[in-house]
């Protein structure tokens, strides 16, 4: 997949998301970080954001790198979003430089 | 008036009474607090959200909200479903996601003390431990937080028997926006309470726009002995009304009584992968009973319900219901809402518009009939389900965002399913609560049973507790 | 605070130009297997994927540049990258992991080398052709690196003759059986996990074995679990083994994280999960079974509750 394209599928997949939050009680990291970035119905907004605008602050990449790609939050999503997929293809927007990111990520632990 | 302080004022002064960590003011996260399902978003972007993380911490927003005039939102989750959490005018976002401990439990006093960010199902966890629950279970109770339940007086499955969140708060701690940000303590510790007027009842299902609750007192009571399930199938909703009806008249008072209409069942049936065979209309009723009465109630439950039914499936415990899936089916209501959209109107991004009446019980049938009438009329698909032991429905339709026209039958939609709920004597809102989304039927509502002057002392009641009109604004009345 | 893209290009460097995330010498990688005597060549292969043996030394390079703090860091971790690669042996001075660290590995991968063989599974072994699979690169996003390490990866099974290959880990796993396939053309690797082979050689009768401990708490990995739905498998070994398994309240497709892949990039998040995960094992057993070397290192290093861990591979032994 080229950058493009999956600029293209972050954007669509993250548009079907509801914000129901449903997915967040099997989130680790969600209770462990200070904001909802740390958690699945975060990170799909998120990476949606980095797709459509091609750049994202260090507060959102925070929340993008913190994710463990568990899936747990798959399970739960009555809309059954590939959250993970939507994370990874965000760093990858990125690492391949087709969106704007600080160098330093503080992710940050409560 | 003074004129209303900077943003960077606002931000500084916030900043300086909670600590820097507790503050956040960057656009990206500001945004994740900006947003409701069904597609609300905020029409001015608050300046900051702020994570109180000890009850002083709430009454020093307060404080300063009163002082320098901004508006604030107090938000659990943010799933209330009829637009009450999300930020109207800019201001500042009170999440109350960091305040979760369980402070303490007591079964002596049939009693649980928790601070308003802890989740539901969290709570029930722990006190399952012990043999205990909390019954108050939205669909939601995965994420819904204490604070966001008591506020929208939520409800749930097991509303028929337990009734809602107005039934379970005991009492709760309620800070102003005043010069002080006074805290207080309303209602009781203990089960009975005549304080006076009950503040706490105007507290829940208030919707945040009376007071900010950082922490409450729940009732709580023993898990039940077991639990009997029966699931079965109609080909009409006239045959499982009917049904309804045995089973009140047979004097069994149901934990869990939910029906699901149609179209939603056979999606659910599929996302659920539940081996059951699904067709018609579904009514799902579970009784508590001490164990020894297990069959004998089962096989009474069963026997009623298959009477008129097209195929039963039972369960003799609640672990057989869950190794038979028997829950699953309803459980996908909200997911099969969500795929009946998106298939009837052949689009990925689909708005799901849930609708949240209440009509007597009695009254279910014409309801569901003339909601699918008035459904067709507009040009939408509905599906049905709902708290048939309540009388609570949440008929949905899916609606395309992007199109303008289809956005416009849709509130028409909206606002005709509340006036079939007065019609039949009914109301706008069972459990979701009233939001920015159903003003207006509160006020239709209100009208139709001669009673506009109660928006008035509503208003008054807002005032004397919010004299500024600072907190949660535009919501409710 | 670390700076996430100096730790990606760190990895990257290391992985493009030595086939090891770390700079290490192969025989690291691969000196477990000599004892053994595996052909080299043959059509079905062990694919450690070197997860297993790289682990000790994945897990210190986290704190060792997590401890490089200051604004000219990521600088200076590319030179350290830099100067690594040049000099693979000095990695393991500048790293120092417990020799014992490096060694329980080795065992477990002879072990299972062993139970292939006992399951009637006669592997080759690609030794200096046991390269990392890229998986972190793939997980961090690095695309383009990582469809360079899959096509030279893929490249050396097959000229090792692999038409198949044995993984014995879950990111792995993942990785070889459903990512692969969409990076590198022409991807024709059969792809089977041992629990799987091993699972069916029990099932079978083929296979008798015994338990060496009398109880355990099973956590299952994230990518067994619900990547690739390995769940019976293990469970079944381990009751035929005559090991009595107990669920934690997360268990199977719901399992729980153990924190492990978020540890490059924040140790602290990664082992508060841990902790969380130990203490609902603790609940069913005081010994846990694991499945994958990075819940092994990150529950291990958390682990403050005097808890048993060990691999599923150490559960058991076959009977001869
Ligand atoms: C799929 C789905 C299914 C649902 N099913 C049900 C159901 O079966 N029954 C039901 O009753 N509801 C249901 N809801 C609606 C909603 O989930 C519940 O009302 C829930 O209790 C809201 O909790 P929350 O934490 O999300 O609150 P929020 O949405 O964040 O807040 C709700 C209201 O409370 C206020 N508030 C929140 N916390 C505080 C506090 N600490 N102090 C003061 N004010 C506060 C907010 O300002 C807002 O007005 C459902 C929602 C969804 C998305
Ligand atoms: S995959 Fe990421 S977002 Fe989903 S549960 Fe795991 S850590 Fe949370
Ligand atoms: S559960 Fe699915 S639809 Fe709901 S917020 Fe999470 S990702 Fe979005």
């Amino acid at each position: 997949m080229t950058p493009e394209e999956a600029a293209e599928w972050v954007s669509r997949e993250s548009s079907r998301c509801m914000f129901c939050g449903f997915c967040e009680a099997a989130c680790p990291t969600l209770p462990l970080g200070p904001h909802r970035a740390y958690g699945p119905r975060g990170r799909v907004y998120l990476a949606g954001l980095a797709a459509r605008r091609g750049e994202l602050g260090a507060e959102g990449a925070a929340g993008i790198y913190s994710c463990l790609l568990c899936a747990a939050c798959v399970e739960r999503c009555p809309a059954r979003i590939d959250i993970p997929g939507l994370v990874r293809a965000a760093r990858m927007l990125l690492a391949e430089g087709y969106a704007r990111a600080p160098g330093m990520v503080p992710v940050r632990v409560l | 008036m003074p004129p209303r302080a900077s943003r960077s004022a606002v931000l500084r002064a916030l900043r300086e009474a909670l600590g820097p960590g507790k503050v956040v003011e960057d656009e990206e996260i500001v945004r994740l607090y900006s947003r409701e399902p069904e597609g609300l978003e905020a029409p001015e972007r608050p300046w900051a959200v702020v994570f109180p993380e000890e009850p002083r911490d709430v009454s020093a927003v307060a404080r300063l909200a009163y002082k320098l005039e901004f508006p604030i939102y107090p938000q659990g989750s943010t799933t209330s479903l009829s637009g009450s959490a999300y930020p109207l005018e800019g201001g500042v976002v009170v999440s109350m996601e960091r305040l979760r401990r369980i402070r303490s439990v007591s079964l002596v006093d049939s009693s649980v003390w928790v601070e308003a960010g802890v989740r539901i199902d969290d709570l029930n966890l722990e006190l399952a431990r012990r043999g205990y629950m909390f019954p108050v279970d939205p669909a939601s109770s995965a994420v819904a937080t204490v604070g966001g339940a008591i506020n929208s007086g939520a409800g749930g499955m097991r509303g028929a028997k337990y009734g809602t969140m107005r039934d379970w708060v005991l009492g709760l701690h309620a800070v102003l926006v005043d010069e002080e940000g006074t805290t207080m303590f309303l209602g009781c510790r203990t089960l009975k309470c005549r304080q006076g007027y009950d503040l706490v009842r105007l507290i829940v299902g208030s919707e945040g726009t009376l007071a900010l609750v950082p922490d409450a007192y729940l009732k709580i009571t023993p898990l039940p002995e077991n639990i009997v399930t029966a699931v079965a199938f109609y080909r009409s909703l006239g045959d499982l009304m009917e049904t309804v009806v045995d089973i009140k008249a047979r004097g069994i008072q149901p934990y869990i009584m939910e029906f699901m209409g149609e179209n939603s069942v056979k999606l659910a049936a599929s996302y659920a992968r539940a081996p059951i065979e699904a067709e018609g209309s579904m009514l799902l009723v579970s009784v508590d009973v001490n164990r020894e009465a297990t069959e004998r109630v089962l096989g009474e439950l069963s026997g009623i319900m298959g009477s008129r039914a097209l195929r039963v499936y039972t369960a003799r415990s609640l672990e057989e219901a869950e190794e038979k899936k028997l829950f699953q089916v309803r459980r996908g209501l909200f997911p099969a809402q969500v795929e009946h959209a998106r298939r009837t109107l052949g689009k990925d991004r689909v708005l799901v518009i849930i609708e949240d009446i209440a009509v007597p019980p009695s009254r279910l049938v014409e309801a569901v009939e003339l909601i699918r009438e008035a459904s067709e009329r507009l040009g939408f698909s509905v599906a049905v389900g709902g708290h048939v032991g309540d009388g609570n429905l949440h008929p949905a339709i899916g609606v395309d965002p992007e199109d303008p026209e289809m956005t416009r039958r849709a509130r028409e939609w909206f606002t005709e399913v509340m006036r079939i709920a007065i019609k039949l004597g009914g109301t706008v809102s069972a459990e979701h609560g009233i939001g920015t989304l159903k003003r207006e039927g509160l006020r239709m509502e209100l009208e139709a049973n001669n009673a506009l002057k109660a928006l008035d002392i509503m208003r008054a009641i807002k005032r004397a507790f919010d004299p500024k009109g600072l907190l949660n604004p535009g919501k409710v009345v | 605070m670390a700076s996430v893209r100096a730790v990606l290009e760190f990895l990257a460097d290391s992985t493009l130009k030595t086939g090891l995330p770390v700079p290490v010498p192969m025989e690291e990688v691969y000196s477990w297997a000599i004892p053994l005597g595996l052909p080299r060549s043959g059509r079905v292969h062990l694919y450690t994927g070197a997860l297993y043996q790289l682990m000790p030394y994945i897990e210190r390079l986290g704190r060792y540049l997590e401890s490089l703090e200051g604004s000219r860091s990521a600088a200076a971790i590319l030179r350290l990258a830099r100067a690594l690669i040049a000099a693979p042996r000095f990695t393991r001075t500048l790293l120092s992991p417990e020799p014992q660290a490096l060694e329980r590995p080795r065992a477990i991968l002879s072990r299972i080398a062993r139970f292939l063989g006992a399951a009637g599974y006669y592997v080759a072994y690609p030794y200096e052709g046991d390269l990392y699979s890229g998986v972190l690169l793939y997980d961090m996003g690095l695309d383009d690196a990582f469809a360079e390490v899959a096509s030279r990866v893929y490249r050396v099974l097959k000229e090792a003759g692999a038409e198949e290959i044995v993984t014995v880990d879950p990111h792995t796993t993942h990785v070889m059986r459903s990512v692969y396939p969409k990076y590198v053309d022409g991807y024709d690797l059969e792809v089977r996990n041992y629990l799987e082979v091993l699972a069916e050689a029990v099932d079978s009768g083929r296979v008798r074995l015994r338990p060496r401990v009398r109880e355990v708490v099973i956590h299952d990995p994230c990518f067994y679990a619900r990547y690739e739905g390995i769940i019976e498998e293990p469970r079944r070994i381990l009751r035929a083994a005559g090991v009595e398994v107990r669920e934690p309240r997360r268990s199977g497709r719901m399992t729980y994280c153990c924190g492990g892949p978020v540890e490059s990039i924040s140790p602290r998040l990664a082992s508060k999960i841990a902790e969380t995960r130990l203490s609902e094992l603790r609940e069913e057993s005081k010994t846990v079974v694991v499945m994958c070397p990075i819940c092994y290192a990150n529950l291990s290093r958390a682990n403050r509750l005097g808890l048993r861990i060990i691999d599923i591979a150490e559960a058991f032994d076959v009977e001869v």
